[in-house]
């Protein structure tokens, strides 16, 4: 039996960043993981991130796990592929199939980073190929690189189906509709807006039906439902699609922790385990950290997975008292500031009726996956001035502040917390870089002039999708609605470096749409 | 179908044609790609029917999981087809019920 100072369960980013740590501080790491390739869903990020320069904002998920696995092995730690952990037993003796056999190690340590396995939703049809979890089309599509099909209904309007949405977008294939029985979007704004925008439709307070088809899915049936989750006859409508991803949320992936014996309470659907503020369970030595503890973002993982692996280096003697306070309240500080936004575990479930600044949250936004345009001036970011300027319509509490230091003017501030919303500073003089819409991990940073002067405005959006257009194409500018406004000339496309893949494109419309038109459609007006 | 241009990751990268076969029918995957990528990719949909009800099963969590992609590879039933990775020559099967093993 081999033994190690920590073993690590799982090489997602709470996996590999408590790995890491605990390396840094001298211990001997060895992280197992059952995929042929490390970063557990990382990879499949392709998203920029929310959160400050420390929790690596405005990153693609791709490039954060890049940078974790290169860390982990300029630390030396030993990262064991194909290799699935099925026991975890006591004194923390791990059983690990490797090959056709099972090996033991024992850990002095063990850091639990297992992640959280798609709930599931049961419908008439719901086992029909072609219905599949929305991490699967996830995984079809960017790392397999394979379509998960061509005409998709998306069952779920949380975070995980608002990204994955527009990432199906990215891939090439038709969103039929976004559909959620809550009467209202489950994850950030900026997410649904940016769907929307495009013309994809939603349908909140709506459930599906059935997946239609005999061998595999040819559509699919929702239906508004009532306040007490009942079909509501006669509402029902069809869609023809291929594909249905079902994006209901997640349950932490618990096994290894209850058979240790960790001691568990109930969360959402599952359960999750007992910890305290370094993630240790009841059991000791044994640590649980990133959505096996509880469901958060990636962000919150690698924090959390560093502040176990600090504790695992502080509990073996690997680390002084001193150092250990201050290191891990300098983690500590880091996950509060992630912990104050809107998905944290202590604001899950609240109301979303106000921001924090006390400004109405867009009832338009929640129940439609768009801002009303009567509503956007409400917010600090936009503003109405003369000249180029920035119109930021970031209109919710998010834990991301890169648009503030992307703008080398000083125009935009996120002041106070980070949850803080963007304010537009309109003494400030935009010098039209563009840096702050291609930083906005929520593409909702926009650049306009409402008067060039000869009756037209020139907007500036972030465009993640292919084709680019050329300069000097003509399309249709869409509204926040995605409903076309009118013809629109595009007049430049800008892809470089800094921008990291998101092109910002300019058009021009008649001046009274420059408030208006927020995306461009390849497609001529009839 | 495969996505061959990407606004974010870019072409695709070459890699190896291997030649496998589904059901007797010779196909074309990608070396480093799982079994059930190079099945959607080719079109096919359903990788198994249900023991009792003969239902068809297709992928649908993609990372392992639940087990609804199994097929007979190289007559061994039960396969996780999208977890495993293609190799050249595999005999890749629609598995029955729970799969008896193929001779």
């Amino acid at each position: 039996m081999k033994r190690y100072d920590l073993i690590v369960v799982g090489a997602g980013p709470a996996g590999l960043s408590a790995a890491s740590e605990a390396a840094s501080l001298g211990l001997g790491v060895a992280v197992f993981d059952e995929n042929a390739k490390p970063g557990g869903q990382l990879f499949k990020q392709i998203h920029k991130f929310f959160g400050s320069k420390e929790h690596k904002a405005k990153m693609r998920g791709t490039a954060i796990g890049a940078e974790l696995l290169d860390e982990a092995q300029r630390l030396g730690v030993e990262v064991f592929l194909n290799s699935p952990v099925v026991g975890l037993y006591d004194n923390r003796e791990v059983l690990v199939r490797q090959g056709d056999a099972v090996q033991h190690y024992k850990g002095d340590g063990v850091i639990v980073a297992t992640g959280a396995n798609e709930n599931i939703l049961a419908f008439e049809g719901w086992t029909l190929p072609g219905v599949m979890g929305a991490g699967a089309a996830q995984t079809m599509m960017n790392i397999n690189r394979v379509m998960p099909g061509k005409n998709i209904l998306m069952l779920g309007s949380g975070n995980v189906g608002l990204v994955v949405g527009f990432q199906l977008l990215q891939a090439g294939s038709k969103l039929a509709a976004v559909v959620d029985a809550a009467p209202y979007i489950g994850g950030y704004g900026v997410h649904a807006a940016k769907i929307a925008r495009t013309g994809v439709p939603f349908f909140l307070s709506h459930t599906i039906v059935k997946a239609e088809g005999i061998d595999r899915v040819t559509g699919a049936v929702i239906a508004q439902v009532d306040e007490k989750w009942n079909v509501i006859p006669g509402t029902e409508k069809s869609f023809e699609v291929d594909t249905i991803c079902v994006a209901v949320g997640l349950s932490s992936s618990v096994e290894l922790l209850k058979m240790a014996g960790c001691e568990m309470k109930k969360d959402g659907l599952g359960v999750i385990p007992i910890i305290d503020d370094d993630g240790e369970t009841s059991v000791w030595g044994v640590f649980a950290a990133g959505d096996v503890s509880g469901i958060e973002e990636a962000s919150a993982a690698m924090i959390e997975g560093r502040l176990s692996g600090l504790a695992a280096a502080g509990k073996l003697g690997f680390v002084g008292p001193e150092a250990l306070k201050n290191r891990k309240e300098e983690l500590l500080s880091a996950l509060e500031g992630l912990r104050d936004g809107m998905f944290a575990p202590k604001n899950r479930g609240k109301s979303q009726d106000s921001t924090s600044e006390g400004l109405p949250v867009s009832k338009c936004l929640l129940a439609n996956g768009f801002l009303d345009d009567s509503e956007t001036f409400s917010y600090p970011g936009v503003k109405s001035v003369p000249g180029l300027h920035p119109v930021i319509e970031c209109t919710q509490n998010i834990p991301c502040n890169p648009c503030q230091d992307a703008c080398p003017k000083g125009c935009i501030k996120v002041e106070g917390k980070i949850i803080a919303l963007p304010v537009f500073d309109e003494k400030s003089k935009c010098s039209g870089c563009g840096l702050c819409v291609a930083s906005c991990s929520g593409q909702a940073i926009f650049l306009v002039n409402e008067d060039l002067g000869d009756g037209k405005a020139a907007v500036t959006i972030p465009y993640e999708l292919l084709p680019l257009p050329a300069k000097g194409a003509v399309g249709t500018a869409l509204g926040r609605s995605g409903a076309p406004l009118c013809p629109a000339v595009v007049t430049e496309v800008k892809l470089i470096g800094a921008f990291d893949h998101t092109a910002l494109m300019t058009f021009t419309v008649p001046s009274k749409f420059a408030m208006t038109a927020r995306f461009w459609k390849n497609e001529v007006p009839a | 179908m495969r996505i061959k241009s990407h606004p974010i990751l870019g072409e695709v990268k070459p890699a190896k044609s291997l030649t496998f076969t589904f059901d007797g029918q010779q196909m074309l995957g990608l070396e480093g790609e799982p079994i059930a990528a190079a099945l959607r990719a080719a079109g096919v949909m359903i990788h198994r029917y249900t023991k009792k009800r003969k239902d068809p099963r297709g992928l649908f969590c993609a990372i392992g999981r639940c087990t609804d992609c199994v097929m007979i590879v190289n007559g061994r039933p039960n396969v996780r087809t999208c977890v495993t990775p293609l190799e050249e020559g595999m005999i890749v099967k629609t598995q029955y019920g729970a799969g008896e093993a193929s001779k």
